[in-house]
């Protein structure tokens, strides 16, 4: 153990008179502050921001004046996804989705106004976070400093005497994974900063750990593929050189060739496809506007058998609010399992992207820290549940004050008859059946849940890269 | 003089493709421009398909939709009409925006603000990375294969001993020779892909020219870099880390840096406004009285002045009147952030002149019609297109025509070289 601790030693002693060393170490510190600092204010505005947009649509759908509830059903509502302090480490998926969603009757909308399709489009990346320093630049820091760990010392002609001092390559090997995954570790501690905030802003602690230890995990493994590559080639040069390939394909070209493989074999339709499949799907259902549609004349006769009359004005309900009700909830039946198809699609397409992982640990972390940053696609989808929830809720509360605090004479009347409409108008004191809408991060469980299947792919990388550092030690004895 | 050229020029091709690793990075540049370009005609071809199959049930529910109206009010309604923007014979090459902002809507009479914000995109976890088309292997990989398989050239030669003898013999022209020789055949490796699947395609010449002309030059570039670094530092390996950092700078870094610091110095009116205030101004209109929703109307359609009376509680014209006008009312917010975006655009452009990459992949998506300004024309065109729908309507409309079947295939159809003139300015 002394003898890996002196190797480790020596291998920043080599660092420290190193310009190349000082210098990248130097320019990622300051990428990676600015970036932290910068994703950090960003988040915090986003939060403020929509929050307070929230706030306001909430107030003014309660400000609206006496009106017809059918009218407020069409009103609808504004609601907006609020980041997870988690977020300031991985925005994920939050610009490239939109941010607002309108609530209204009879209709599942799509999400608008994603940041990135207004954003200034440079090319590459979509926009520096921690989460990508992390994921694509530590490692290549890592690399400039460890590619000559063993290969130097092959190089430089020590490593013969180095052996014969009784040192075993596994030692040595050991030491130089020490030196470099020490290292590593000091690098996770902004993360750990940043996971500290979070928790402070109320995201949990335990996702705040979890990503503090995804980002060690990962960059072991790094550690480790480095110190390997270093150990098996004959020259410095070459070590780098294959280190360089092995960070391009794993970091630029796995990741893209994932996404193509995915729409491939895994194609989604988009929006107004399956919208025209539903539309076919739901001429069948009947316009609720229209009570006396022949989809509804069952549910007319039904009505009027139960209380015993003969016409609707005898009713004690407003038939045109009960069948407001009725084909709601018939047409959300239709738009939920759309809606529901749809992401299914879009989970299984993310599901082939993220098998990619196997193949890149870069894939596998970005997956990983989207999930735990609470970020991913499963957000995305829990945010559209959770609105259409709240959308369904209030325009059936809307509904059944149609139904039950309207006359049915002054409805049928109220297009020609100004009398009448003034009637249909229900008190402002109505519009509180809207609940508010705050979108909080997924519980802990979900999110180590869903990040399980990369952590379990990184530990992979980790055991195949030690592996690899052990096999490369044994050959370093036998021909060094 | 030109035979000595020529003599050296195929001297040092045997030698390239003699050396393995040589032979492997060309493979490597083939192999990944195969790929993307493959990948990019399956998408294409997917997005046509898309639209044809669009195209089909959209005129099926215009049909059902139709035959059910009795007015031009309830037919304007309740048709909606497809619009699109199908892909250039070129677009494979650079599939650019089209993953973010949309390339398909379905519009109707109703406000126009309320529905073009709707965004029919891919899958948002794709969408995040990006495609592996050849915009991304000319703009991004290029330059790494470019760096990879030239920064040793000197260092290959000192290792084998003949670097002196070399340096004596020839005044450096052999190492730009060397050089350039690798680095336009890595050029011409990504770029063969390209120009077979543009031909296969059916692109114009002069796309195809400029393709090829973006590709070269970039690699010419890297080349030039990667010769020069070279016969600076002694050590292959500190070549290889100052070039991979400069890489990095420009390809990543400053375009990260100058996208925020865009964002920031030109700041969009927030979407939900311009869909906040549309939809109180149409909703609002139910309350207000019927003369200032006509009048307001009137005020932009003086035509219409002496058809604006409306008797009853609800009817047709009026309640297209205020659609209008909330489009009218939003009409200042949505103009400002279309032109926040081309202003956005506008400076990312300038900005790429600092980023060979970023200037790449730009110039890609220009050639192929897929980048912001492609798909901010598109969206002008809908607007024209939804104008015309109006312009079609407002008579029979206000006249209070009875709607009559065989006018209504007289609708607007969508064309996708509609031209993009403004509705109103």
């Amino acid at each position: 153990m002394r003898q890996v601790l002196r190797i480790a030693r020596d291998e920043w002693r080599q660092w420290s008179r190193s310009r190349l060393a000082w210098v990248s170490s130097a320019l990622l510190l300051l990428v990676l502050v600015s970036t932290a600092v910068l994703t950090f204010l960003q988040v915090a505005q986003e939060t403020e921001a929509r929050s307070a947009l929230q706030r306001q649509a909430h107030d003014t759908f309660l400000s609206q004046p006496a009106r017809h509830p059918h009218r407020m059903v069409h009103y609808g509502h504004y609601v907006f996804r609020s980041p997870s302090p988690l977020a300031a480490f991985d925005p994920g998926l939050d610009p490239v989705t939109g941010q607002t969603l309108f609530l209204e009757g009879h209709r599942q909308n799509t999400a608008a106004f994603a940041a990135a399709a207004a954003g200034a489009r440079l090319g590459g990346l979509p926009a520096l976070s921690p989460a990508v320093v992390y994921q694509l630049f530590v490692p290549l820091l890592l690399i400039v400093l460890g590619y000559g760990a063993v290969a130097r010392e092959r190089e430089s002609a020590t490593l013969m005497p180095l052996l014969m001092q009784r040192v075993s390559g596994g030692t040595l090997v050991a030491g130089k994974l020490w030196a470099l995954g020490a290292t590593a570790l000091l690098l996770t501690l902004p993360v750990a900063a940043i996971g500290l905030w979070a928790t402070i802003a109320g995201d949990s602690g335990w996702a705040a750990l979890g990503v503090a230890a995804l980002c060690a995990l990962y960059l072991l493994a790094w550690c480790a593929i480095i110190v390997a590559v270093s150990a098996v080639f004959r020259s410095r040069h070459s070590a780098l050189a294959a280190l360089a390939a092995l960070w391009i394909a794993a970091a630029w070209v796995v990741p893209a060739v994932s996404v193509d493989a995915a729409a491939r074999t895994q194609p989604v339709p988009g929006k107004i496809d399956t919208d025209l499949r539903m539309l076919a799907e739901l001429r069948e259902v009947g316009d609720g506007h229209n009570a006396a549609a022949p989809a509804f004349a069952r549910l007319r006769e039904d009505l009027l058998a139960q209380h015993g009359v003969e016409r609707p004005e005898d009713l004690p309900v407003n038939l045109r609010g009960v069948v407001a009700q009725h084909a709601e909830a018939k047409l959300t039946r239709v738009l939920d399992r759309y809606a529901d198809e749809r992401m299914a699609g879009e989970t299984a397409q993310a599901h082939a992207a993220r098998s990619f992982g196997w193949l890149s640990p870069v894939v596998a972390f970005a997956t990983a820290s989207r999930a735990l940053a609470g970020t991913d696609l499963d957000n995305h989808h829990r945010f559209m549940r959770e609105a259409e929830a709240l959308r369904f809720r209030f325009v059936q509360a809307l509904n059944r004050i149609h139904a039950e605090q309207l006359a049915y004479t002054d409805d049928i009347a109220r297009s020609r008859d100004a009398e009448a409409e003034r009637r249909t108008r229900v008190d402002p004191s109505a519009w509180r059946v809207l609940e508010e809408f705050r979108f909080r991060p997924a519980s802990v469980a979900t999110r180590l849940q869903s990040a399980a299947p990369a952590l379990f792919m990184l530990l992979a990388w980790l055991s195949l890269a030690l592996a690899a550092c052990a096999w490369s030690a044994r050959r370093l004895e036998t021909s060094p | 003089m030109l035979s000595s050229i020529m003599g050296s020029l195929r001297r040092e091709a045997r030698f390239m493709l003699r050396e393995r690793a040589m032979r492997l990075w060309l493979l490597v540049a083939l192999a990944a421009s195969v790929i993307a370009v493959s990948a990019g005609s399956v998408e294409v071809a997917a997005q046509r398909a898309t639209i044809e199959r669009l195209l089909t049930a959209d005129r099926a529910d215009r049909a059902a939709q139709l035959a059910q109206q009795s007015d031009w009010g309830s037919a304007a309604y309740y048709a909606s009409h497809l619009t699109y923007d199908p892909p250039s014979a070129l677009a494979f090459a650079a599939l650019g925006e089209r993953d973010t902002m949309p390339w398909k809507h379905r519009i109707r009479m109703l406000a126009l603000e309320g529905q073009i914000h709707e965004a029919d995109v891919a899958n948002p976890e794709l969408a995040l990375v990006g495609r592996f088309d050849l915009a991304f292997v000319a703009a991004f990989l290029l330059p790494l294969l470019v760096i990879v398989a030239l920064h040793d050239l000197r260092a290959r030669e000192r290792q084998a001993g003949r670097l002196e003898l070399l340096m004596s013999l020839s005044d450096g022209r052999l190492w730009a020779l060397r050089g350039g020789l690798r680095g336009m055949a890595i050029g011409v490796c990504v770029l063969l892909p390209g120009l077979v699947g543009g031909v296969i395609s059916g692109a114009p010449w002069a796309a195809l020219a400029a393709l090829a002309a973006v590709v070269l030059l970039h690699a010419a570039f890297w080349t030039v870099v990667c010769v020069v670094a070279a016969a600076a530092a002694r050590s292959a390996a500190v070549v290889l880390t100052v070039l991979i950092a400069l890489w990095w700078s420009t390809a990543v870094l400053l375009p990260a840096a100058a996208g925020a610091a865009i964002e920031r110095a030109v700041p969009l009116p927030a979407g939900g406004e311009i869909v906040l205030l549309q939809r109180e101004t149409v909703n609002d209109a139910w309350d207000l009285p019927k003369e200032t929703t006509m009048s307001a109307f009137v005020a932009a359609y003086p035509q219409w002045a002496g058809h604006t009376a409306v008797a009853r509680p609800f009817e047709w014209k009026w309640y297209y009147a205020f659609q209008e006008v909330g489009d009218l009312r939003a009409a200042p917010l949505s103009d400002a952030r279309r032109r926040g975006i081309a202003e956005r655009d506008r400076l990312a452009g300038a900005w790429a002149w600092a980023s060979p990459s970023a200037l790449v992949e730009r110039a890609l998506q220009r050639v192929a019609g897929t980048d912001v300004d492609a798909s901010q024309r598109y969206l002008d065109r809908v607007r024209a297109f939804h104008a015309a729908l109006r312009e079609f309507h407002y008579p029979k409309l206000f006249r209070d025509e009875p709607i009559d079947a065989a006018r209504s295939a007289d609708l607007p159809m969508w064309s996708p070289g509609l031209p993009a003139t403004r509705a109103r300015r």
